[in-house]
């Protein structure tokens, strides 16, 4: 499904390459979890595969059901069913979120040839996907993420994501700033979204949000590179030795 | 003379002089001693002269353009009742004063019901019946401005209203005013006075519309008048066509703990200047102004506040937005005087801008003159572009980069038509804005 291949980005206008090769395949049904060190390109490699202006892919290739991503605008690559959780959602004053969710559903399906949806089948998804985000319809007539808490934002991304049903879902960072019990319905809202036929990368700086997101892979970022790779098992192995103690003394990161 | 010699450029075209000849003895008040104030003030307005760019306010809009054509008298035409209504606003209880090219049409307007103690008249009916008190309000000084002292020496018209003490009416007052087409270019110099006695309470909307195609200047003179512990809202939109200028001038008065609070949407229009004078002559009084600018096109928007502070103890606050796109052209100049008794005064000013093209212009100008020592003053001015972080998220979620740039824009001037007193005025406005924008009609249900 997702296929990254050999992926090399810098930010355009620098000569520092950030992401160094990177070789990632997410099959269907699969959840793929890229840990890493503060500075090791996560973010980058989730900006490069979602096509935010500023970096420049200057060698390798993304493809997205054997399709070309990074040929692709931003919007796009979302209607081909490619969706970031992104770890700094944007206020937008004068838009509610309600209308916002709708105008997206409705943006992806015009560009797929599909017929809009109607208000009341609408109405009727938004109540129900809300609902297992708790999401109030306090928060949904609100405009969006204005004056949202960390955590009601990372709700809204992830009710986002349940509207806009992708193929491939990228989570950057989605558990920093959550307490512990938005946490947990972060995490279950997404675990409701897996499915045989949805990919996930998720993008975390800690094991913690592995402990309910269970994925079936885990890889180190670190670098620029994909240094390692494995179960689930490394994750926490990395929760107990950290970087340095996984990678190598090189990887460690300076103590706080 | 010299001074003034100096900041003469272009004579204003003969029209001017014609119009006034043909007012003498037709207009109301245009006879005996009121037709006397009228030469005195067509006088001064010679003298005085049309500004040049070296006049201070005078240095991005060009104040000859407003003198250049051979605008005639307002052609005497009414309108149809279906060309006012669909520019109702205030809810079916507000009472309305229709205005078609500078005067009042009493067959459109519905005023009635209004509590004792307060008026509602067209000026021309003050002006014939009792010119001795038009210019006994405080705010009526000789007019050191130019397009001032032209409303003075054209005047048809325009809204006389006054509340005595104690008066409030609950519901809106709406002054449409409307601009008709015509084949040769017009002009129309309506002139309001709002008077509200002490503790009076008002709120006041002010439509202005043009219809169709044409030429014309509008020169607005607005003399208000807000007394002790009185209270007056205004939410204004002015939405106007191609070749369409207009000036206007409102002088603003307030006694002590009163409050004004302003808004307003003016869009469209080759031409649109807004000069606001506000004077806080009382202690504790409260002056809110905030309004949006909009150019596109080659369209130019003006907006110059002077807020003067006189009086220990009071607040005012401006909040201005510009959106400028195309080769539109938007200057807004704010200046807060604090006078040297005006001690503990807090006074505001902001002006966003957003630069959608680069061939668009902003100027800002914010400025402070501070004779007292103990004040709390700030005033900031901000110009760029949409944040790229914004826009990538609209766009991750699969709007188009049009629609993600309109929407954004949209959210841009909400905090504006947010302050608009009147639900169907900020619906109005809404509206407007969401015409100006590329593919704002799929924005229309985004409430």
């Amino acid at each position: 499904m997702l296929d990254i291949k050999d992926l090399h980005a810098t930010i355009e206008g620098e000569n520092k390459e950030i992401l160094k090769g990177i070789s990632l395949t997410v099959r269907p049904g699969e959840v793929h979890a890229i840990m890493g060190p503060n500075g090791s390109g996560k973010s980058t490699l989730a900006y490069v595969l979602a096509g935010r202006d500023g970096y420049e892919v200057t060698s390798g290739s993304v493809t997205l059901d054997g399709e070309d991503l990074l040929e692709q605008e931003p919007e796009e690559r979302a209607a081909a069913g490619l969706f970031l959780a992104m770890q700094y959602p944007v206020e937008i004053p004068g838009v509610s979120n309600m209308y916002f969710l709708r105008q997206a559903m409705n943006s992806v399906r015009k560009a797929r040839g599909e017929a809009e949806i109607t208000a009341a089948a609408f109405m009727k998804l938004v109540r129900e996907r809300a609902a297992f985000l708790q999401v109030g319809d306090e928060l949904l007539k609100r405009d969006v993420n204005r004056g949202f808490s960390g955590g009601e934002k990372k709700r809204n991304e992830i009710l986002q994501l349940a509207m806009l049903e992708p193929k491939i879902a990228i989570l950057d960072e989605t558990d920093s700033g959550l307490d512990i019990d938005a946490l947990r319905i972060v995490a279950d809202g997404v675990n409701r979204m897996r499915s045989p036929d949805r990919g996930f990368l998720i993008i975390t700086h800690y094991q913690r949000l592995l402990d309910y997101i269970v994925p079936d892979h885990v890889h180190v970022l670190a670098k620029g590179r994909i240094q390692t790779s494995g179960d689930r098992s490394l994750a926490l192995e990395l929760e107990k030795n950290g970087y340095g103690g996984v990678l190598g003394a090189e990887f460690a990161e300076a103590a706080a | 003379m010299s001074s003034v010699a100096r900041n003469r450029t272009a004579e204003p075209v003969p029209a001017f002089t014609e119009a006034f000849e043909r007012l003498r003895g037709d207009a109301a008040g245009s006879s005996g001693k009121a037709f006397e104030q009228r030469r005195a003030a067509f006088e001064r307005f010679h003298a005085l002269g049309v500004p040049t760019p070296r006049v201070e306010t005078w240095k991005y809009t060009n104040a000859a353009s407003f003198v250049n054509k051979p605008f005639a008298l307002a052609p005497r035409i009414s309108s149809e009742a279906s060309q006012v209504i669909p520019h109702f606003a205030g809810g079916p209880k507000a009472r309305r004063l229709i205005m078609v090219n500078g005067r009042i049409v009493p067959q459109l307007s519905h005023v009635g019901g209004l509590p004792a103690g307060m008026v509602v008249q067209p000026l021309a009916q003050v002006l014939a019946e009792t010119p001795e008190i038009v210019d006994r309000a405080s705010v009526n000084d000789e007019p050191e401005h130019s397009f001032e002292a032209l409303n003075r020496a054209l005047t048809e018209d325009g809204a006389w209203i006054s509340l005595d003490d104690g008066v409030a009416l609950d519901e809106p007052l709406q002054i449409i005013s409307l601009l008709t087409n015509a084949d040769h270019a017009f002009m129309a110099h309506p002139r309001h006075s709002i008077r509200l006695g002490k503790d009076a309470r008002l709120h006041v909307i002010m439509t202005t519309v043009t219809v169709g195609p044409g030429e014309s200047l509008l020169n607005q003179v607005e003399t208000i008048d807000v007394a002790d512990g009185a209270n007056l809202t205004i939410d204004r939109t002015s939405q106007q066509g191609e070749g369409r200028s207009s000036i206007i001038r409102s002088r603003y008065v307030l006694g002590n703990r009163s409050r004004l609070q302003q808004s307003t949407v003016a869009l469209g229009g080759s031409l649109q200047r807004h000069e606001m004078e506000v004077r806080l002559r009382g202690t504790h009084s409260e002056a809110i102004l905030n309004g949006l600018m909009m150019p596109l096109g080659t369209e130019h928007v003006d907006t110059l506040i002077r807020m003067h502070h006189e009086m220990p103890d009071c607040e005012s606050d401006q909040f201005y937005k510009t959106v400028a796109d195309q080769r539109g052209h938007a200057v807004f100049a704010g200046k807060i005087f604090v006078h040297k008794d005006a001690q503990r005064t807090n006074s505001y000013q902001k002006n966003a801008s957003l630069l959608l093209s680069d061939d668009a212009e902003i100027d800002a100008k914010p400025e402070l003159e501070i004779y007292a020592d103990d004040v709390k003053c700030s005033h900031g001015a901000t110009c760029g572009d949409l944040d790229p972080a914004s826009l990538f998220y609209l766009r991750s979620r699969g709007l188009d980069e049009a629609l993600a740039r309109s929407m954004l824009t949209f959210a841009f001037t909400g905090e504006v038509f947010e302050r608009i007193q009147d639900k169907s005025v900020a619906h109005v406005a809404r509206k407007m804005i969401l015409d100006r924008l590329p593919g704002g009609e799929r924005l229309a249900d985004l409430g």
